[in-house]
Formats: C-alpha cells, structure tokens, sequence
C-alpha cells in the first residue's frame, strides 16, 4: 500500500483519502435534504389551525442548554481530533467519551421538550405548523441518535485497536458528521427558535 | 501540555461560536423591526458555519480543496433554491 506519510493518518492512504471525500459529498446531500425539511417548515410554520403556534410553546430556556450543549460537543470532537492527530490516545478517549455524553445530554433534553409539548396539546398530527416542526426537530434528533450508537462503536474499536489507518479515517469521518449535526442545529436554533420567539 | 490539548485555535473558534449564539439571542430581548432581526440571525448563522467548515472541519487540507468546495457549494445553492424557491411559489406568490 502507498503511504503520503506528509499527510495526517486518517488520509495516508489513497483509500482512506477517497472515503473522506466521499464522506463530504455526502454531507452534500444532507444539506439538500435538510433544506427540503426547512423549505416545509418556512412553507407552513404559520398554518397551525386550532393548535398553538411557535411563541406559545418554545421555551428559550431548554433552547439554550441544548444549543449550549451541541456546541460544547463540537468543540471536544475537534479537540479529539487534534489529540489523535498528536498520537495521544488517551486524552482521544477522553475528549470522545465527553462528546458522546454531551450529545446524550442533548438528546435527554430534546426528550424532555418533545414530552412537554404533546402534554400541552401539541402533537404531530394537531396542525401543519407542528408536523413540520416535528419532522425536522425529529430528523435531527434521529442523525444525533445515529451518531450517538456509532461514536459508542467506534470507542470500543479504537479502544481494541488503537489509532491505526483504519480507525483514525472513522474518527475523522465521525467528527466530519458532527460538526455538520452541530451546524444544521445553528439554523434550527436561529431559524425556528429564535426567529418563532421574535 | 494544556497547549497540545486545547490549541489556541480550537478555543477561540468555541468561544466565537459561544459569543455567535449569545449575540443571535438578543434578537428575542431586545425590540427591534422583523428584517433587522432576520438579518442578525443570518449573519450569525453564516459565520457559525464557517467557523465549523473551515475551523474544525478542515475543509480541503489534503489538497482536494477546489472539489470539496465546489461540491458543499453546489450543495448550498441547491439548498436555497429549494428554500427560497418553495417559499416564491408556496407563500410569496400569492400575495
């Protein structure tokens, strides 16, 4: 196998390269389909029939801690990698380990709103406006909850194995989709939230 | 050693996305018209996003960078059309 030993580990191989690359054009993708979720949600956010519109059931609140608490996430990821980058293992796991449970955190909160709105009345099926938020809060939650069971299979690898080719491309694949998790919930954040509590 | 842990970098670009996000919030306390609101949050959210693609992404460093770029850009622009094309035909139109 031919090694570009300039490169970092996660690219020195010409395989590992392609599948970060092809990691990215799938982010492309994401991007799309998450525009598709947002296009609905611009489309019908003021068509919430008899339900509660957006101000009566956001909580600004909840809100920050979640957006708090993503970017924190996003922060150690990178840090992650920076430390795998430096050969130290340990700190690696550390800063993963603390990723995942911020992200967990992130989720038990999102939980915990999901609950408090089906309690005031506001469930996917009461209006538009609320299956359109739900969908695209939903999706999200969904990509955090994916990421969540990869990051923990990922730890166990790493933890076996070490940083070798193989696992130093998969973590740095991993925080590639982080760090765009943590960018789709800056436009939920600014343009649900925010933009519905204005 | 906390040098090689947290690098300057990656801590300036956590505290900027903290400070983004702090600044993004005033539009809900303080009173201001909708478009001056709009244009703050999209200000923001911009260079949120570029904090997280060029900073901790690191977009392109292995010299793929006018292809990646082109791709998340293409994306981009398919994901506005579809959002602001949606709302010209679905909300705009039929004013």
């Amino acid at each position: 196998m031919k090694l570009d030993h300039t490169l970092p580990l996660e690219y020195r191989s010409e395989e590992n390269s392609n599948r970060i690359f092809g990691f990215w054009l799938f982010l492309g993708a994401e991007i799309v389909l998450f525009a598709t979720l947002f296009a609905v949600y611009f489309a019908l956010w003021n068509r919430t029939g008899n339900g509660p519109a957006g101000h009566e059931i956001f909580e600004i609140g909840p809100v920050m801690i979640e957006t708090f608490l993503l970017l924190t996430s996003s922060f150690t990821i990178g840090l992650m990698i920076n430390s795998m980058r430096q050969g130290m293992k340990k700190p690696a796991m550390v800063f993963f380990a603390i990723t995942l449970l911020l992200g967990l955190g992130f989720l038990g909160v999102e939980i915990t709103e999901f609950v408090t709105y089906v309690h005031e009345g506001a469930t996917i099926q009461t209006s538009a406006f609320l299956s359109s938020l739900f969908v695209l809060l939903g999706t999200h939650g969904a990509h955090v909850t994916m990421g969540l069971l990869w990051g923990i299979g990922l730890m166990i690898q790493i933890g076996r194995e070490g940083f070798t080719l193989d696992t130093a491309n998969k973590s740095f694949i991993f925080s590639l989709y982080w760090h765009f998790l943590d960018v789709v919930w800056i436009f939920i954040f600014s343009f649900v939230y925010l933009k519905g509590l204005m | 050693m906390m040098k090689k842990l947290f690098p300057v970098k990656h801590v300036m670009g956590y505290v900027f996305s903290l400070i983004l996000s702090i600044v993004a919030l005033s539009v809900v306390f303080w009173d201001m018209p909708f478009a001056v609101g709009m244009v703050i949050l999209l200000v923001c959210a911009a260079i949120q996003m570029g904090v997280q693609l060029i900073l901790f992404m690191h977009i392109g460093e292995d010299g793929t960078k006018a292809a990646l770029y082109t791709n998340i850009g293409y994306a981009l622009f398919v994901a506005l059309v579809t959002v602001f094309g949606t709302l010209f035909t679905m909300i705009w139109g039929y004013r």
